[in-house]
């Protein structure tokens, strides 16, 4: 399960950019919550935080890249647990 | 579905931080005590589903659709542990990549964490009663589909609440 699971972690970080960076461009994607929100009158404040990828970019990289280093220190933080247990990983099912 | 900072009135995005944290240490206590939680395969899912939300399906007219999987990750791994993986993915997307405002993180972990969590394995569980076992996947589609429906809801109703205050606020401010 485990290891069945990373790889498809893998793919998902891998094939990401076709889908949350080209196909975002290839349709002029605009946040629908912001679109909705100023419709209502209200707008987006500075942020207080802006991440230390911001709207998962690496800067100075190329968005497509970017997206990727974003996606595997997002995944690489979270399997952190798993990885310090470091017992599960292969033993499931 | 993340909420910017920016959007919500102080009073609803504190109380939903105090709710969020409430619900997240009740489910931690349950997660690790009674359901005999793992962390290794929390840790597992909740990666999973950050992986999963990265990929925005486009939709022609400028909008996108990505699986949010609250309720997939409670039928996954119960209701706790599904409310847990939620929040974890929820806090790295928030503090790494300033996705949803660190000022709207108890309101998104609310709808994303709890709400849709808890509600569409409530439905699942529900479903699956009484359409039986072998329509499981109904199970699981009814209760996924009403889930992010109402997490959706909510986050429109907090919001629309939001509104209603912030411009009543300034109506009063200007008024004295």
């Amino acid at each position: 399960m485990s290891r069945k699971a990373l790889i498809l972690i893998l793919v998902l970080v891998l094939v990401s950019p076709l889908f949350g960076v080209i196909g975002s461009e290839i349709v002029g994607y605009h946040e629908p919550l912001d679109v909705a929100a100023e419709l209502i009158g209200l707008s987006e404040s500075e942020p207080v935080w802006q991440g230390v990828l911001p709207d998962y970019t690496v800067p100075g990289l190329p968005d497509v890249i970017g997206y990727i280093i974003a996606g595997f220190v997002g995944v690489g933080i979270l399997l952190l647990p798993a990885i310090l247990r470091g017992k599960e990983f292969g033993e499931r099912n | 579905m993340h909420i910017p900072d920016g959007f919500l009135d102080p009073i609803i995005s504190l109380s939903l931080y105090v709710i969020t944290l409430i619900v997240v240490i009740y489910s931690a206590k349950r997660y690790f005590s009674e359901d005999k939680g793992d962390i290794s395969y929390l840790s597992v899912i909740a990666a999973a589903i950050f992986a999963a939300q990265m990929l925005n399906w486009p939709i022609p007219g400028g909008t996108s659709a990505h699986l949010v999987a609250g309720a997939l990750a409670a039928m996954l791994i119960g209701p706790f542990g599904g409310c847990l993986a939620m929040f974890m993915n929820l806090v790295v997307q928030c503090l790494l990549m300033g996705d949803g405002g660190i000022t709207a993180l108890g309101a998104n972990s609310f709808n994303m964490a709890i709400v849709d969590v808890f509600v569409g394995y409530a439905i699942y569980r529900l479903a699956l009663k009484a359409l039986g076992e072998q329509r499981r996947m109904i199970a699981a589609f009814l209760g996924g589909w009403i889930g992010i429906g109402l997490a959706a809801t909510v986050c429109g109703l907090e919001i629309g609440l939001s509104t209603i205050w912030i411009s009543s606020s300034n109506h009063s401010s200007s008024d004295g």
